[in-house]
């Protein structure tokens, strides 16, 4: 891993396009700016990592039962309160 | 994949990140579950891997749902104005099956004039990845 000592104001340029900045520093808390081109989206980690997951484990063909009682769900949840 | 007759009839959405985890996963179709699409729920099919999804249209389970899309998302998927835009949430099935969620922090959004479609992360410390299906 690169490692480089930046301080507030300051930037890393990363490719052609991408350019970090450090907004603020304040105890152990580091505000960043993020300037990237269209098409290029920018994550927490953590947030990342977990729709990884979590997209991961919902990806499958549904069981027979599963179809079953999702419909059977999706008609109760359409019929209007009575 | 012209051999398939039934992606002629079927809107085809394009995805052209693919979606977090499956990055080759760009053509999607949508089947609905049950007697039609009334029941607001779907398996999203990929036409280029073996990858598919159960969504959950909003508007049927979470009428309150109205997930604010920043800029930068909707330049992406060319969204002018909210009206071309609907929204589907990707459900994890769960063993028992009322143990299954849906993710409200990620909508899958698409451009319904365009069929551009991106999962997309909201700005939010509230809405869960996982939220009980049951009881939204």
């Amino acid at each position: 891993m690169l490692v480089l000592t930046r301080r507030a104001g300051e930037s890393v340029v990363i490719g052609p396009d991408i350019v970090v900045t450090v907004l603020e520093v304040r105890g152990d808390l580091v505000r960043l700016g993020v300037r990237a081109p269209r098409g290029i989206q920018v994550h927490r980690e953590e947030v990342f990592l977990e729709l990884q997951a979590a997209n991961r484990s919902a990806a499958g063909e549904p069981s027979s039962e599963a179809l079953d009682w999702l419909s059977k769900l999706g008609t109760k949840a359409n019929r209007p309160p009575s | 994949m012209s051999g398939d007759s039934r992606s002629d009839d079927v809107p085809v959405l394009h995805f052209d990140e693919g979606l977090p985890g499956f990055p080759d996963a760009h053509r999607f179709t949508l089947v609905p579950i049950g007697a039609d699409s009334d029941g607001g729920l779907f398996r999203m099919m990929c036409l280029d891997a073996d990858v598919q999804f159960v969504v959950a249209a909003p508007p049927v389970f979470l009428p309150d749902y109205a997930p604010e899309i920043d800029d930068d998302a909707a330049d992406r998927l060319g969204l002018a104005t909210t009206d071309d835009a609907i929204t589907l949430l990707v459900v994890t099935l769960a063993d028992p099956l009322d143990q299954s969620t849906v993710n409200l922090l990620a909508p899958i959004v698409v451009n319904v004039r365009t069929r551009e479609a991106a999962q997309v992360v909201l700005r939010s410390d509230v809405l869960p990845i996982r939220q009980l299906l049951v009881a939204v």
